[in-house]
């Protein structure tokens, strides 16, 4: 059984379709990005697959979202809490509101599942130290700056010990150094940790999932490989691609590529991929 | 257009975000701000459009010390889009957001509405006119007040963050629109993590770190001092990470490096020749670059 299966959602808001048709299984441990452009239902999606809009709700909508064969709507709150955390890309928008510090914050979440403070304090100083916050352990995390803010909301998400972690473009306003400190620690999560990562860019997805699908209009287009999903014309249209994928489909366009060398997503990639060209022409 | 001298900046009894900034920007330039989050960018935005006084030294735009006139003054000259757009609207409709400005300037209403339609054209937004602008996502809003700005033709441009969110059409919209608006002699001024986007985008690139200025040179220069960039916790783009690997001339763009690689591979001399020179300017990817000359 898949961990999240979705069948044949259909999700309107106001009065516009948003969700069209869309069927997903998602197994355990799978590093999945959705990509889409403006407007292509993204974060409508991420909320749906992180049950943050439940059956009763008043909008229009059919299909079914289920977590393990059972609809969000049917698990507790604490235990869709457990489940699964959506991580935005608005870190103040997800902070408590509370006058906490950076470790009250983070014990806030577990707090409420009403377990040992022994094991409060364990998954606290754990993912403190995984995200690099122990220097900022009695700040208040209102005076962070927009990257250490967001740092602080996924030891959050990571402190439920979330079987899925949903992201919606969660670097989008971050600086480099902070972006690649939050991919640093995602990739460096349990093989257990399922990650559905959502974003309008495919320059971060292609570091971090295997399994790539391209939304457009609230439909999915392709879903597959890097390779499958990235070059596919809609997808390169409205996606842009990598600079290094872009320099390749460039130098193919100017013959100056080789026939069964792949498109590099990455630049250690790019860097064997030309390598590669170099000695087929030489 | 602007200069600031010596400019440094604390908020009340903190430490000084901005200290001992002197830069210039000329008209039809664009320039790129740069730097970690918090190395004080948007602040010193803040202090160009006159929201912030100076703590030290002074801001002069197109001559004029931003201390000596209000900041409303220096709106009919200076046009701001904030990183929120959220919190830079305050009209029930998108036309009437857009129009505030340009009916303060003591325009007529014709003239309003023309400077509004086009406004709203050239931003793509006519379909949204009715719409409040809190019902539009992200991208549509920061092209809300980005026509909020341009419809008062504005001589300096200052934009935070505003590619953030966008996919590649709406990124080549904007490219579009500030690439005409450079062209008619405003000089843009614009905050950006997207070290690609600034490749693209810029003659000048400004770079930040804890609220000094360790930079002010062209893009090439900028992002091949890779130390400084490390310290300001900085990577160069893609294709100038790439180019240096590989060995060849240096590349900040896709098509840059293209021309680069061909060079490598056919061994010749890295001097560019005028049918290479075109050659690159014909190189066109459909949907992620712009057209027109590299910087």
């Amino acid at each position: 059984m898949a961990l999240i299966e979705v069948r044949d959602l259909e999700f309107h808001e106001h009065g516009r379709e948003v969700l069209s048709g869309i069927s997903l299984s998602i197994e355990e441990g799978q590093r999945v990005a959705i990509l889409g452009g403006n407007h292509s239902g993204k974060t409508a999606l991420a909320r749906w697959l992180a049950g943050w809009l439940p059956a009763h709700s008043t909008v229009a909508r059919s299909g079914s979202v289920t977590f393990q064969g059972q609809a969000w709507s049917e698990l507790p709150l604490a235990e869709r809490a457990s489940a699964v955390q959506l991580v935005g890309q608005v870190p103040f928008q997800q902070l408590s509101g509370r006058e906490f510090t950076v470790r009250d914050e983070i014990a806030f979440g577990p707090g409420n599942l009403a377990l040992d403070p022994r094991e409060i304090h364990r998954r606290v100083e754990h993912v403190m130290t995984l995200c690099g916050l122990d220097s900022l352990a009695d700040r208040d995390p209102y005076t962070l700056s927009a990257g250490e803010q967001q740092m602080v909301v996924i030891a959050n998400a990571l402190a439920m010990n979330p079987r899925v972690l949903v992201l919606d473009e969660p670097t989008a306003s971050l600086d480099p150094q902070s972006a690649e400190c939050v991919w640093r620690v995602l990739s460096g999560l349990s093989t257990c940790t399922t990650i559905v990562l959502f974003d309008v860019s495919p320059r971060a997805a292609v570091r971090m999932a295997h399994r790539f699908l391209f939304l457009r209009e609230g439909r999915f287009i392709a879903d597959g490989s890097a390779e499958d999903v990235l070059l596919h014309p809609l997808a390169i249209s409205s996606l842009g691609l990598p600079p290094t994928a872009e320099a390749a489909w460039l130098a193919k366009q100017e013959q100056v590529w080789a026939l069964g060398v792949g498109t590099p997503f990455t630049v250690d990639g790019a860097v064997t991929a030309f390598r590669e060209v170099e000695r087929a022409r030489r | 257009m602007l200069v600031a001298e010596n400019l440094g900046f604390a908020y009340a009894s903190q430490e000084p975000v901005l200290a001992q900034v002197t830069f210039s920007v000329a008209a039809s330039r664009m320039t790129a701000v740069v730097g970690r989050n918090g190395a004080g960018k948007s602040t010193l935005l803040r202090l160009c459009n006159g929201l912030l006084t100076p703590s030290t030294g002074c801001v002069l735009v197109d001559g004029v010390d931003t201390r000596s006139v209000p900041a409303s003054n220096l709106a009919k000259v200076v046009g701001t889009v904030f990183e929120s757009p959220e919190h830079q609207f305050f009209k029930a409709q998108v036309a009437e957001e857009v129009s505030f400005g340009p009916k303060q300037l003591g325009l007529n209403h014709r003239q309003v509405t023309q400077r509004v339609t086009e406004a709203l054209a050239r931003t793509g937004l006519q379909e949204f006119a009715s719409v409040h602008p809190l019902d539009l996502d992200r991208t549509s809003q920061r092209f809300v007040a980005l026509a909020s700005a341009l419809v008062m033709k504005p001589r300096l441009l200052l934009l935070d963050e505003i590619q953030q969110g966008m996919d590649a059409l709406a990124v080549r919209r904007l490219e579009t629109l500030l690439s005409e608006e450079k062209a008619a002699g405003v000089a843009v001024v614009f905050v950006c993590h997207d070290m690609e986007f600034v490749a693209r985008n810029s003659d000048d690139v400004l770079l930040f770190h804890g609220g000094q200025l360790l930079s002010a040179d062209s893009p090439m220069v900028v992002f091949s001092a890779s130390t400084l960039l490390q310290n300001a916790g900085l990577a160069a783009p893609e294709c100038l990470q790439l180019s240096s690997r590989l060995g060849l001339r240096p590349a900040l763009y896709p098509k840059h490096l293209v021309v680069s690689w061909r060079h490598y591979l056919s061994g010749t001399d890295p001097t560019k020749s005028d049918s290479e020179a075109q050659r690159e300017r014909i190189l066109k990817f459909p949907s992620a670059s712009k057209d027109g000359e590299p910087s």
